[in-house]
């Protein structure tokens, strides 16, 4: 802390005298907070209130219309006929199916892979920055390079993977993302790639948190490497652990990019995630009405979630003090 | 809170690259055995991860023709040729694209870390009616899944006729909630008497803001407007339908919507998706810490 | 701490100025100016989009270089190919919905009529038609009557593209259907050609004829299908009034759709084969016959030592007819010039005037001066399945139909169950109503 306030009390201090040069009384301070907190919030608060509010409300209002892409008014009044379409709809089921396998081919690779790649990074004590590169890197990239280079990998016949199965002694199919029973597994294997390193980082700073006292401690008590991570980093990177698997649940709820670029959907509707019905819906289908509906279910679902993750963010800081 | 990223003085440890296990002294052979078996799972990890990219890599520099012909001929080919590379540029699209993602990426930046820290700086340094309120809808942003609302922000876009300019991109995103939110626990924690001596001294407000609480956030700002620009680079869902013009597209809506149209020039395709990445793989280079700090931060917040 | 983490804040600042300085320098403003403010990039160059990859977007790339070479050079035309499919037609729709679309476009013409309904196309008027010298005659009665919608013109076609019968001529002539000619021999009702099958598939040991219906391809099964329905005398419409009525006959429908499944159960049919494999067993003489549209040409001619040609289905029912689509230009509503117009109109009848280089790869003109040419009467395979064209039969138009469209997939799928025998027909007929309910009962959106 005092490291970086001096040299910042230093700079302040003949700027200030230089703009303001009469001192004004101390209790008068607080006057006009208020008028001046308005103002700076304001900027913001427009932004907020038109892109993120209002769409909010519009989404809610067009679910309960057939408001169409090429018409500009609302359309004529549905009441609850897009929630009755889309919650009968079997393609809604399916794409809201889709993520849940989704969530499920990720998660566990996710959270074990990334918790042991950061456990061993954070033991080694050299070329540290190595492995953050290798396991980091792919997580800045843009879905489309991603995208571009996994089906590139999954070329039926002659791509990187179906060369790995031959070599070892496998018969490469028709390709993984042609296959409706394993596309899905496709574009799992590319977002675990790319998003490891986000759980990764994690962890490693989770890991910073767990005093050095204890691992000294045990050590001094003749304990294993391998005890210690049992007995010591586990159970305190439990916390971590629910925050990762929260997070992939929502950051799977929102899957779009992996699936419209590797797969559109496909084959068929078998990799269909939930915004890629909405945006099929509206800008395909020009359904906006009934891809407000669909946005809205989908929006009650993650909201529950991130509501849950809150609860528990809450309760573990209560436990914690 | 876990957080260990963006908090004014305290500096997570791993970042100066010292493990804590590495109590130097105290580790027999199971620790040595232990370190030795980390270090070969840890590099056989590492390179399996790094083998797509460099895959990639190694096809861009590899002819259409012999590309063409798969994997194998792609690993054993070495007569590495930057004609994929110079055909994009001769092509030309790939300067508007980048031109594209540049100026969203950077302006969107610009207005997010200014009205957010703005925003931030009224939520933690100043007393007003109506604050809690505005701090409980910041939460609440927080929770707003943006993504989901792509087909009303295109609506909403389409009445400001905004569609198809760079404004389009930039605008919806701006109003990056978990920003205020970074900025405010960092605000949180430079001591008020610093800003008591400046406002005694004179200074307005503005000043205060300005000229105190933004040099003493430097770290923090660098973190969001990385973060920032490299979450609009990579952005594909919103300009992907507010921006129709291959001229204005972003890299990788024009990688992804625009075909070449003779067959499968794999070698090309691959050149796009470094060229797409090349300034972000810069950046982390640069930047590795605020990033790596940043996403930290952000992750365990947001 | 805060000085030691790289960016300053004037740093920043200057880096973000930089940033939108560098475009400036760079000469770039067009686009910096189009992307900021809203104006027009280049309003001399006329914006054209299409969505033809493979063989069809090299051949049409030779086309739009011929109109370049003579509408004033490399500037004149600024050409984007898409990614097949919904997302062109997407971002038609949005571009033109955002007052940005281009000044002429690609459409299949089942996906002209709901841009039409949409208000996302112009139309194009006979004075249009006869800046450039062109009239409703120089096009082929089939394409064009199906263009014409409410007494407008939509949609300019540029070919018809039916279902048609590829065969291995090695195989075929083993079988004995090898005509004097050198074609397959007429198969004038279904008994000749289930005789014809059973031949071949005496020759294969195998199936006779193939037709892909797995891994996700629906069209194919429901261009075959619908090939056959519409040989019936009895044959309605499958969806009427925009799509709002389900109107098919049902009683055709499953005799077709027996008749189908009853070649699979005698082995002359293949049960579940993707695209590419359905069409390598007739590559290969696996298979003698092989029913997909003409495009599959170019495909065929890069096989090396193949023997094959091309014929239109055989009338099996009481009529001919060919499922079919039209690749079309289209006007995206925007305002225009008189002189945009008279541009976007020369594009067109550029385009048009090049059709012969267009149907190398397949596709049947429909620009009549080409089509009755003899330059393209002696084109071959070309010339043996052409007179599928006259009996093209398109898909009803309805907002959720045309081709790869919501209604061909849901009804496609179906049917490639069928065909795989993982459902009768009456199933069939029971999931298409009950999956189409919703599309039915779902007032258009346009």
């Amino acid at each position: 802390m005092t490291t970086a306030q001096a040299p910042a009390a230093a700079l302040i201090k003949p700027r200030a005298a230089r703009t303001a040069p009469i001192p004004r009384s101390v209790s008068p301070l607080r006057r006009g907070d208020g008028r001046s907190g308005w103002l700076f919030l304001a900027p913001f608060g427009v932004f907020y209130l038109v892109f993120l509010i209002g769409p909010t409300i519009y989404m809610i209002v067009a679910s309960f219309f057939n408001t169409s892409m090429v018409h500009t008014d609302l359309g004529s009044f549905a009441g609850f006929a897009n929630y009755a379409e889309m919650l009968t709809r079997p393609d809604f089921w399916s794409a809201m199916w889709h993520t849940l396998q989704f969530t499920i081919y990720t998660t566990p690779p996710l959270v074990i892979l990334a918790f042991i790649f950061a456990v061993l990074t954070n033991r080694v004590r050299r070329g540290q920055w190595f492995f953050r590169l290798a396991f980091f890197l792919p997580f800045i990239l843009p879905s489309a390079t991603i995208s571009l280079i996994w089906v590139f990998v999954f070329t039926p016949a002659t791509g990187l993977w179906a060369f790995m199965q031959q070599s070892l002694g496998m018969t490469p199919g028709n390709g993984i993302l042609a296959n409706p029973n394993t596309a899905m597994i496709g574009i799992a294997i590319a977002t675990v790639w790319w998003t490891l390193g986000f759980n990764f980082v994690l962890y490693l700073a989770g890991l910073q948190d767990i005093p050095r006292e204890l691992y000294e401690a045990a050590a001094v008590d003749g304990a294993s490497n391998w005890s210690q991570i049992r007995y010591i980093t586990l159970p305190l990177l439990g916390r971590t652990t629910t925050l990762v698997i929260l997070l992939q649940i929502i950051a799977s709820l929102k899957i779009f990019d992996q699936v419209y670029l590797m797969t559109s959907g496909g084959p068929g509707v078998s990799t269909q995630v939930a915004l890629g019905l909405v945006t099929g819906t509206a800008f395909t289908d020009n359904r906006v009405g009934a891809a407000s509906a669909a946005s809205v279910l989908l929006f009650i679902v993650i909201v529950a979630v991130a509501v849950i993750r809150q609860l528990f963010d809450r309760a573990a800081a209560r436990r914690e003090a | 809170m876990t957080t260990t990223a963006v908090r004014p003085g305290k500096r997570p440890s791993y970042v100066s690259g010292a493990a804590p296990a590495a109590n130097a002294g105290r580790i027999g052979t199971s620790g040595k055995t232990f370190q030795i078996v980390s270090v070969i799972v840890l590099v056989v990890f590492a390179i399996i991860w790094l083998i797509p990219s460099l895959f990639a890599l190694k096809t861009s520099l590899t002819d259409n023709g012999v590309a063409a012909l798969g994997a194998q001929a792609i690993l054993t080919n070495w007569n590495p040729t930057l004609h994929s590379f110079a055909s994009f540029f001769q092509a030309g699209d790939i300067w508007n694209w980048y031109l594209a993602s540049g100026i969203t990426s950077v302006i969107t930046a610009l207005l997010t870390v200014f009205f957010a820290s703005m925003a931030a700086f009224a939520l933690s340094r100043l007393r007003f009616r109506g604050r809690n309120v505005s701090f409980l809808l910041v939460i609440l942003g927080i929770m707003i899944p943006t993504q989901v609302l792509i087909v009303p922000i295109f609506q909403m876009l389409n009445w400001m006729s905004l569609l198809n300019t760079y404004w389009s991109v930039i605008f919806p995103q701006v109003p990056a909630v978990i920003a205020v939110f970074i900025f405010k626990q960092f605000f949180d924690g430079i001591p008020a008497e610093m800003e008591e001596a400046a406002r005694i001294d004179g200074a307005n407000r503005w000043q205060v803001y300005w000229s105190l609480i933004l040099p003493l956030s430097r770290p923090v700002l660098a973190a969001v407007s990385i973060l920032t620009f490299v979450g609009v680079w990579n952005n594909l869902l919103l300009p992907l339908f507010v921006l129709s013009n291959p001229n204005l597209m972003t890299i990788p809506v024009g990688l992804a919507t625009v075909q070449s149209s003779f067959g499968q020039r794999y070698a090309d395709i691959q050149a796009g998706a470094i060229l797409a990445a090349l300034p972000l793989i810069i950046l982390y280079l640069i930047f590795q810490r605020q990033i790596v700090e940043g996403v930290t931060g952000s992750g365990l917040k947001g | 701490m805060a000085q030691a983490s790289g960016l300053s804040r004037r740093g920043f600042l200057a880096a973000g100025l930089a940033g939108l300085a560098i475009p400036a320098l760079a000469g770039c403003a067009g686009p910096v100016a189009a992307g900021l403010a809203g104006s027009q990039l280049n309003p001399k160059t006329l914006v054209y989009w299409n969505l033809f990859g493979g063989g069809d977007g090299g051949r049409m790339q030779t086309m739009e270089a011929g109109y370049r070479k003579t509408h004033g050079g490399a500037s004149s035309l600024q050409a984007t190919t898409f990614t097949w499919g919904n997302p062109y037609y997407s971002k038609v729709t949005l571009s033109t919905v955002g007052h940005k679309p281009p000044d002429v476009a690609v459409a299949h013409l089942t996906r002209a009529k709901p841009l039409w309904e949409g208000g996302i196309l112009d139309p194009i008027t006979d004075e249009d038609l006869a800046s450039v010298g062109l009239s409703a005659d120089d096009f082929s009665e089939a394409p064009w009557k199906a263009q014409k919608t409410n007494g407008h013109n939509i949609a300019i076609p540029l070919d018809t593209h039916p279902l048609v019968m590829f065969y291995n001529v090695d195989v075929i002539k083993k079988a004995g259907l090898l005509g004097s000619d050198g074609t397959i021999v007429p198969l004038n009702s279904m008994d000749e050609f289930e005789a014809a099958l059973a031949a071949v598939s005496k020759v294969t040991k195998g199936p006779a004829i193939t037709s892909a219906n797995v891994a996700g391809e629906t069209a194919t099964p429901w261009r075959v299908f619908t090939t056959l329905y519409n040989q019936h005398a009895d044959a309605t419409p499958f969806l009427s009034d925009n799509g709002a009525k389900l109107t098919v006959n049902w009683d055709v429908f499953e005799d077709v759709v027996s008749r189908i499944q009853s070649w699979v159960k005698k082995g002359w049919l293949n049960s579940g084969l993707d695209y590419g494999t359905a069409q390598s067993y007739m590559f290969t003489g696996k298979a003698g016959m092989y029913l997909e549209g003409e495009w599959e040409l170019t495909t065929a001619q890069l096989v090396k030592g193949l023997k094959f040609d091309m014929a239109p289905l055989p009338t099996l029912y009481d009529k001919p007819a060919a499922q079919a689509d039209s690749h079309t230009f289209i006007l995206p509503k925007k305002d225009r010039s008189p002189e945009q117009r008279k541009q976007a109109m020369e594009f067109i009848k550029s385009m048009l005037d090049q059709s012969m280089t267009w149907a190398q790869g397949g596709h049947v003109p429909a620009y009549l001066p080409v089509a009755n040419s003899d330059d393209y009467k002696k084109l071959k395979p070309q010339a043996h399945y052409a007179s599928a064209a006259d009996h093209a039969v398109y898909d009803d138009p309805a907002w959720y139909g045309g081709s790869g469209s919501t209604f061909e997939g849901i009804v496609g799928a179906e049917l490639g169950l069928v065909q795989q025998r993982a459902a009768t027909p009456a199933q069939a007929r029971e999931s298409i109503t009950s999956q189409l309910k919703i599309y039915l009962n779902t007032p258009s959106p346009l």
